[in-house]
């Protein structure tokens, strides 16, 4: 895929509309989804989904093909995604940080896995759950978001998670672990499972910088 | 404690194993045989509603759905599709990765044969027989439906 | 237990991603741990869930005019049905196109690759790849996945 998006790219920067149209249509709905992922709103992500190949392609002329054509996209998109997010956010002039408030009991680990088994097959559970997930999504803090939707859609590393973020490794994987906790405490409760005590103090702060 | 030692030695080769999860024992697939033709009012069989933008396409007006398999597909084991017209075609796959899977689409009649790698989230549509009487019939493959 | 401070962020990581101390650690942490055990299970029964659930709200939205919208954006003028078949033709060799397609092929926002001695050729030729003996397929990427057509027979199709 990396060296055909080369061609497409090369003939794009030599004025193809059409290699560039290719392009958009190939990463479009990726784009999108990490876009949603980050900024919540639909109608939102599908604004930033469409800057980010904007932007690519008012700086064609810079692509030096070192990192593939798709993370340039997902990274303009990322970043564009993280703008909005803070730009509504002062807008708004709302706590974003919803989840804070939420009680995030301790306990429940191993709940969630016995209650899905241990068969990767489409059980009624993991599709309700998997409906449920944007929605749980939207509701805990932009860069816990961010980070989880860059290594789940975008499939990113821990080295490049570190480099597209701007945070160490340690930050990496301890947001990365405070971001499926705060998800998992949502998905318990959305799947009525015992477990959660709302009310109660959040948990054992484990202090991520 | 031998229990507890060897699960934990299970999860632990989990957690240092390259694959993600359980390798999948096969890959869910499903197969729908559907016939487009020019003849009659324009009209699209409810059950294909997500083909349509697809299906929009081709030059064919009405289309219905003649027949569907769901299968768990395993490498290079064809699963074979019959056809209205008595034809038969294969299906297989030859890899899947991540983010996407490689079809082959074998279809003897019409002495084709199609390698196709898509993305997990997209579709095939595939025509397997030639035009006659104003109608063709076509495959569409989606893994993970 | 202070061990899952250090422990517990380690247990989402992939092959190559922990240090050989980091992942000693772990699985000695986790031979003693029932808590992190059990996160384990969990990260491993939600994996790629989270992956699936955007991809698929991608998936049930309709990206017709997404590619226009863009190309407008960047100005790039839309060359009509027909300009941007000629284009296309100075670029490939086209046989011939059957008279099914000719409406399709003004359709905007689709690759098309042509048969050149009975196998599909294109940029995007390695992902879809189509041999035929006895007809000239056609390959149209959409934004939902490929539709392949047989396009003409070589021979003459009886009545």
């Amino acid at each position: 895929m990396e060296l055909e998006d080369l061609a497409l790219v090369t003939r794009a920067r030599a004025g193809d509309g059409e290699a560039f149209r290719a392009l958009v249509v190939r990463y479009q709905r990726k784009v999108y989804a990490v876009a949603l992922g980050i900024v919540k709103d639909p109608d939102l992500a599908w604004d930033v989904a469409q800057d980010a190949f904007v932007r690519v392609y008012t700086h064609l002329g810079e692509f030096k093909g070192e990192s593939a054509f798709s993370t340039w996209v997902f990274r303009i998109a990322t970043h564009l995604g993280i703008d909005a997010v803070r730009r509504e956010r002062t807008r708004s002039k709302q706590d974003v940080d919803e989840a804070d408030e939420l009680a995030i009991a301790e306990g429940g680990e191993g709940i969630l896995a016995t209650a899905l088994g241990t068969n990767p097959q489409e059980t009624a559970l993991r599709r309700e759950l998997r409906d449920k997930m944007t929605e749980a999504l939207a509701q805990i803090p932009e860069k816990h978001r961010t980070i989880l939707v860059l290594r789940e859609v975008e499939g990113l590393s821990y080295e490049e998670l570190a480099e597209r973020l701007g945070i160490n490794k340690g930050t990496v994987m301890s947001r990365l672990f405070h971001a499926r906790k705060k998800m998992q405490a949502l998905l318990r409760r959305y799947a009525g499972i015992a477990g959660e005590a709302a009310g109660s103090g959040t948990g054992t702060g484990t202090g991520e910088p | 404690m031998t229990g507890r030692l060897a699960k934990a030695a299970v999860l632990t080769a989990a957690v240092l194993s390259a694959l993600p999860a359980e390798a999948a024992p096969g890959v869910p697939v499903r197969v729908r045989v559907i016939r487009g033709s020019r003849q009659g009012p324009p009209a699209l069989d409810p059950q294909l509603q997500d083909l349509q933008a697809q299906l929009g396409h081709t030059a064919y007006l009405r289309w219905e759905q003649v027949g569907e398999h769901r299968a768990d597909m395993d490498f290079n084991k064809p699963l074979d599709v019959p056809l209205p017209s008595g034809d038969r075609l294969q299906i297989l796959i030859l890899e899947s990765r991540k983010e996407t899977v490689t079809f082959e689409v074998r279809v003897p009649a019409q002495k084709t044969q199609s390698k196709l790698t898509i993305s997990k989230d997209k579709r095939i549509v595939h025509q397997v027989t030639p035009e006659k009487d104003g109608s063709a019939y076509f495959v569409t493959i989606r893994p993970w439906p | 237990m202070k061990d899952c401070t250090t422990y517990a962020p380690m247990l989402g990581a992939r092959e190559g991603e922990l240090a050989a101390g980091e992942r000693t650690g772990l699985a000695g942490h986790l031979e003693a741990c029932a808590a992190c055990r059990a996160r384990l299970a969990d990260e491993r029964a939600l994996e790629g869930l989270l992956g699936e659930a955007l991809l698929r709200a991608a998936a049930r939205r309709d990206f017709g005019d997404f590619a226009d919208g863009v190309m407008a954006r960047v100005g790039a003028t839309q060359p009509s049905g027909l300009r941007a078949l000629l284009a296309f033709f100075r670029q490939h060799r086209v046989i011939a196109a059957a008279s099914a397609l000719a409406p399709t092929l003004a359709a905007l926002a689709l690759i098309v690759y042509f048969q050149t001695r009975g196998t599909t050729s294109g940029p995007l030729a390695g992902d879809f790849e189509v041999t035929s003996e006895e007809h000239s397929p056609m390959v149209l990427d959409t934004s939902d996945g490929p539709l392949i057509l047989l396009g003409d027979s070589d021979e003459p199709e009886g009545t």
